[in-house]
C-alpha cells in the first residue's frame, strides 16, 4: 500500500525552530510492531492531531514522548536538543507533558495531593492546608473551582478525574503538551473548557500533541492532522485539507476484503431468538435489540462505548435492567450466567486468560468446563466420557495441542482463544455472544474462526459478535450495530455495511 | 467548642478513610472486657507488665504496615527483630548505650535497605525477597548468639521499661513519641505522602514525574528502623537478648495489620489502627489466664477476633451498598 503523502508541514521551516522532531521512530512489545517507522515534527504554536483506529500505535508515541514507555529505535527531538527520556520525570523536565488515557492520577489522595506532589522531591514538609490553598488556586485559574481540592480523586466522577488530570499536566509550564484522549470523559462543556485552554496555550507558543477519535473535534482544533494506520504514518494534512471521508478510509484501510470467506444469505425467520427493549446498566442505556436465527450481528465503535457492557449484560455477567426481554421465547426478569447457559447462550469473554480459562489445567478440562456438574467426577474419568466431542472440537477447529491433557497455558494465544470458543460447539447453542475473539489471533487462526462461525450460523445459531476490526464486521456480519457513548446510534446492513459508515458512526457523527 | 467539634470531626473522618474505626473500636470493647474480668490491670505493676508485652509488637506491627502501604510485604520482620535485639545484648556488654543504639538502629535500617533495593530495583516480589532475607537473617543472628545472654543493665531496664510516672508506663512514652514522629513523616512531609501514593497506584506516582522505586527503598528503610526501636524495646522489658526472640513477631505483626484494617493492597493505613491492633493482639494471653480459660484457646479466640473484626466492616458496607442499589 503507497503512502498517501499530502503535505508535510514543517519542512520548509529551518529545523532549529522546530518545537518537536520525531524521525523514524519505532517500537515493538514481543513480535508485535505497535510503532513502525514514524516521522513527524511540531511548531511551537501548533496542535498537531494523531487519529488513527484503536491499536494504530498513536498511544504508544505518546508514551514514548511522555516518557512512560521507552523507545525502540529512531531519534526524537525537543527543540533541536536530543530526547531520550528514562522517566515521566525526565520529560516533565525538559517541558514535555502529558495527560495519560488511562487515568493515572492516585485515587487514593485528595485532588490538592495529586496537583502538588507533582516534580516534587520526596524531602520537604507537606502541609495539607497549603497544598489545598495552592490547587485551590491552580483549580481557580484553570476555571474549574467546582472541583474540590480536599476530595479524594476516587470520590470524582470520570470526568472531574479528566479534568484534574488535565490540569496536572499544565502545572510546571510545559512547552509540548501531550493529550492522549484527553477528552473521552469529557461532555460537550468540558471539550469547550479544554479547547480554550489549548487556545491559551497555544497563543503563548506552547505546542500540543491531540489524540482523539473525534472528527468534529479534529476538524476544529488541530492545525495538522496526522493519520496512522497499523503502527505506520499514512497521511498528512493541513487544517481544512481534509474531510471526515477521506480520513475515515485512510484510517480503516481497505486491503482486507479477499481473507474473508462468503457469508450465507439469511433466511427470513420472523421470531427473534433474543428480543430486549430498553436495556440499561451502568455504562450501557436504551438499548433495543432483536436477534434472529442463524444471524450474524456485529458490534462495533470505539473501545469504551459500551460494547463489552452490553455483552456482559446480555449474558449476566453484570447486573441490568430492560423493559422486555425475551431469549427463545422464554421471558427474562433477571438474567444470571447460570440462567443463560441453561437457555441456550454461550460467551467468549473479552480477555481469555483471565475470564476464559485455567491456564494450568488441561486443554479438555477447559474445553468441558461449562459442562461439569459441582458434585460428580471430575478430570480425567469426564475427559474420556468425552473424547469423541473434544476429537470433533480440536479438529473443527484446527487447535494445535499435543492433546487434551496439555495445558491451556503452554498453547500460542490463538489457540487458547479457539479454546473459549470450542468449548460452545455442538452443544444446543442458540446464540453465542463474543468478546472480540480474533483479537490477537494469526491470520490462519482467524479463517478458522470465521469458517466456525458460518458454520454456526448455517445451522441456525444466532452469533452477536464484538469486534475491534472493522473489515471484519464489514465482511461476515448480516449486520452492524455500531455503539457510541453506551446507545446503539446506528444500524447498518446490506449495501449501507461499509467500513466507512461503520468508523463514521463510531465517531459519532452521523 | 465548636472547633473541637470540628477537630474531633476530622479527626473521626480521617480515622474512617484510613479503614482504623474498627481496630479501634475492636480495641475500647476488648480492653473494657479485659478490665471486667481483671480489675487489677489497671494497678502499676500489671499495666507496666502489659506495657512491656505489647510495645514491642506495637513497633513491629508498625514496622509491617509502612511495608503494606507501599505495596509489599515484609516475611523478615521477626528475623530483623532478633538480629537487632542479639547485636544490641552484645554491644550493650562492653559499650556505651550512646553508641549500641545508633549502630542497631543501623542494623535496622541496612536491612531494611537490602529488602527495599530487590523490591523497588530488580523487581522481585517482596514476599520472596523478604522470605531469603528471613532465613540470611536468622543465620546470621545465630551465627552472632546461640543461647539468650548479652548485656542488658537493670539501668537500661528502668529507662524502656520502668515508670515514667506513676501509672505511666515509661515504654508507652516511646512509643508514643515515636508514634508523633512517624505520623509527622507519614502525613506532613512529601516522602510521606508519596508512600502512600506509590501503594495506591504505583505507575500514577511515575506519571506524576515521581521516582517511586525511591520511595519503596526508603520506606523499606524506615520499616527496618522501626523494627530496631522494637527490638531495643524488647532487650530492654527482658534484660537479655535471645536470637529466637523475634520469631513470634512475624505473624503477629501481620495479623496486627490485618486487624487494623490496613489494605494489603497497599495505600492505606492508620499508626493509631497498627497500634491499638498490636495492644489488642499482644493482650489476649493475658485475658484469656484471667478469664479461666485454657491457654490453647489463645489462638482460637485471637483468630475469632481478627475475623469479626475484618468482616463486620466489609459486611456492613455490602449491606449498606446493596440498600443503595436497591432503592
Amino acid at each position: 500500500m503507497a503512502k498517501e503523502q499530502q503535505t508535510t508541514g514543517g519542512a520548509s521551516a529551518s529545523p532549529v525552530s522546530l518545537r518537536l522532531e520525531v524521525k523514524n521512530l519505532s517500537k515493538s512489545y514481543g513480535s508485535v510492531h505497535a510503532v513502525k517507522d514514524v516521522s513527524f515534527d511540531a511548531l511551537p504554536g501548533e496542535v498537531v492531531a494523531l487519529v488513527g483506529e484503536n491499536g494504530a500505535g498513536k498511544s504508544t508515541v505518546s508514551k514514548i514522548l511522555a516518557g512512560a514507555a521507552q523507545r525502540g529505535t529512531g531519534q526524537i527531538f525537543v527543540q533541536g536538543e536530543e530526547f531520550n527520556p528514562g522517566s515521566v520525570g525526565d520529560s516533565r523536565k525538559v517541558g514535555v507533558s502529558c495527560a495519560f488515557q488511562e487515568l493515572s492520577l492516585i485515587p487514593g489522595l485528595t485532588v490538592g495531593e495529586n496537583l502538588e506532589l507533582v516534580d516534587k522531591s520526596p524531602i520537604g514538609i507537606f502541609s495539607q492546608s497549603k497544598a489545598s490553598s495552592a490547587s485551590a488556586r491552580t483549580l481557580e485559574k484553570f476555571e474549574v473551582d467546582h472541583i474540590s481540592p480536599d476530595s479524594a480523586v476516587s470520590s470524582l466522577s470520570l470526568a472531574d478525574r479528566q479534568i484534574v488530570e488535565i490540569v496536572r499536566a499544565f502545572i510546571g509550564s510545559p512547552n509540548i503538551l501531550i493529550l492522549d484522549e484527553a477528552s473521552s470523559a469529557l461532555t460537550p462543556p468540558g471539550v469547550g473548557w479544554l479547547f480554550a485552554r489549548i487556545r491559551e496555550f497555544t497563543a503563548t507558543g506552547g505546542t500540543v500533541i491531540y489524540v482523539s477519535h473525534r472528527m468534529s473535534e479534529l476538524e476544529e482544533i488541530a492545525d495538522r492532522v496526522i493519520v496512522m494506520r497499523d503502527g505506520t504514518h499514512v497521511g498528512e494534512f493541513r487544517k481544512g485539507d481534509w474531510g471526515r471521508d477521506q480520513l475515515v478510509s485512510l484510517m480503516a484501510g481497505r486491503e482486507a476484503s479477499s481473507q474473508f470467506p462468503e457469508t450465507t444469505e439469511l433466511r427470513k425467520i420472523s421470531e427473534p431468538i433474543l428480543k430486549v427493549k430498553n436495556l440499561r446498566s451502568d455504562r450501557i442505556s436504551g438499548i433495543d435489540l432483536e436477534v434472529f436465527p442463524g444471524e450474524i450481528v456485529g458490534i462495533g465503535g470505539l473501545a469504551g462505548n459500551g460494547q463489552s457492557e452490553l455483552l456482559s449484560a446480555l449474558f449476566g455477567a453484570r447486573h441490568a435492567k430492560a423493559d422486555e426481554w425475551t431469549l427463545d421465547g422464554r421471558k427474562i426478569n433477571k438474567m444470571n450466567p447460570r440462567l443463560a447457559v441453561e437457555l441456550g447462550l454461550g460467551f467468549v469473554p473479552e480477555d481469555r486468560k483471565l475470564q476464559g480459562l485455567a491456564l494450568s489445567l488441561g486443554v479438555g478440562e477447559n474445553l468441558i468446563f461449562p459442562w461439569q456438574k459441582i458434585f460428580g467426577l471430575g478430570g480425567k474419568p469426564v475427559i474420556n466420557n468425552q473424547k469423541t466431542w473434544l476429537g470433533d472440537v480440536i479438529n473443527a477447529l484446527s487447535v494445535k495441542t499435543r492433546g487434551a491433557s496439555e495445558p491451556a497455558g503452554a498453547l500460542s494465544g490463538g489457540n487458547q482463544q479457539k479454546l473459549v470458543f470450542g468449548r460452545w460447539i455442538d452443544r444446543n447453542r442458540k446464540l453465542l455472544l463474543l468478546h472480540d475473539p480474533t483479537r490477537g489471533v494469526d491470520v490462519g487462526a482467524k479463517q478458522d474462526l470465521y469458517a466456525s462461525i458460518l458454520r454456526l450460523s448455517d445451522a441456525g445459531i444466532a452469533v452477536v459478535w464484538l469486534s475491534t476490526e472493522v473489515e471484519e464486521i464489514v465482511n461476515v456480519c448480516h449486520r452492524a450495530l455500531v455503539m457510541y457513548n453506551g446507545e446503539i446510534v446506528s444500524s447498518l446492513r446490506g449495501e449501507q455495511l461499509t467500513a466507512d459508515g461503520v468508523v463514521g458512526a463510531a465517531m459519532g457523527g452521523n | 467548642m465548636e472547633t473541637i467539634k470540628t477537630g474531633l470531626f476530622s479527626a473521626v473522618t480521617r480515622l474512617r478513610a484510613e479503614g482504623a474505626t474498627a481496630p479501634v473500636l475492636a480495641f475500647l470493647v476488648f480492653f473494657s472486657l479485659y478490665v471486667v474480668v481483671n480489675p487489677e490491670i489497671l494497678t502499676r505493676f500489671q499495666l507496666q507488665n502489659a506495657a512491656n508485652l505489647v510495645v514491642p509488637l506495637a513497633f513491629a506491627a508498625i514496622a509491617q504496615m509502612i511495608v503494606v502501604i507501599v505495596g509489599g510485604i515484609d516475611i523478615s520482620i521477626g528475623a530483623i527483630m532478633s538480629l537487632c535485639n542479639v547485636s544490641f545484648a552484645l554491644m550493650m556488654i562492653n559499650l556505651s548505650p550512646a553508641i549500641a543504639i545508633p549502630a542497631t538502629l543501623l542494623i535496622g535500617v541496612a536491612a531494611g535497605l537490602f529488602n527495599g533495593l530487590l523490591v523497588a530495583y530488580l523487581r522481585l516480589p517482596a514476599i520472596a525477597v523478604t522470605l531469603a532475607s528471613f532465613f540470611i537473617i536468622g543465620a546470621l543472628t545465630r551465627e552472632l548468639m546461640d543461647r539468650p545472654g548479652g548485656g542488658i543493665s537493670f539501668e537500661f531496664f528502668l529507662a524502656t521499661s520502668g515508670e515514667l510516672l506513676p501509672f505511666v508506663p515509661v515504654s508507652f512514652f516511646w512509643l508514643s513519641l515515636f508514634a508523633v514522629a512517624l505520623w509527622f513523616v507519614l502525613q506532613k512531609t512529601r516522602f510521606g505522602r508519596h508512600v502512600y501514593a506509590v501503594g495506591s497506584n504505583p505507575e500514577g506516582l511515575e506519571a506524576a514525574g515521581v521516582h517511586s522505586r525511591a520511595t519503596i527503598v526508603m520506606a523499606f528503610m524506615l520499616s527496618g528502623l522501626t523494627v530496631s526501636i522494637g527490638a531495643i524495646m524488647l532487650a530492654g522489658s527482658t534484660l537479655t537478648g535471645d536470637p529466637r526472640s523475634g520469631d513470634a513477631y512475624l505473624l503477629n505483626s501481620i495479623a496486627a495489620v490485618a486487624l487494623a484494617g490496613v489494605s494489603f493492597a497497599g495505600g492505606r493505613g492508620s499508626i493509631l489502627g497498627a497500634i491499638l491492633a498490636a495492644f489488642t493482639l499482644g493482650l489476649i494471653g493475658n485475658f484469656l489466664y484471667f478469664a479461666g480459660i485454657n491457654a490453647s484457646w489463645q489462638y482460637i479466640i485471637a483468630a475469632l477476633i481478627l475475623l469479626s473484626v475484618v468482616a463486620i466492616p466489609a459486611i456492613v458496607e455490602r449491606v449498606r451498598k446493596a440498600y443503595r442499589e436497591s432503592k
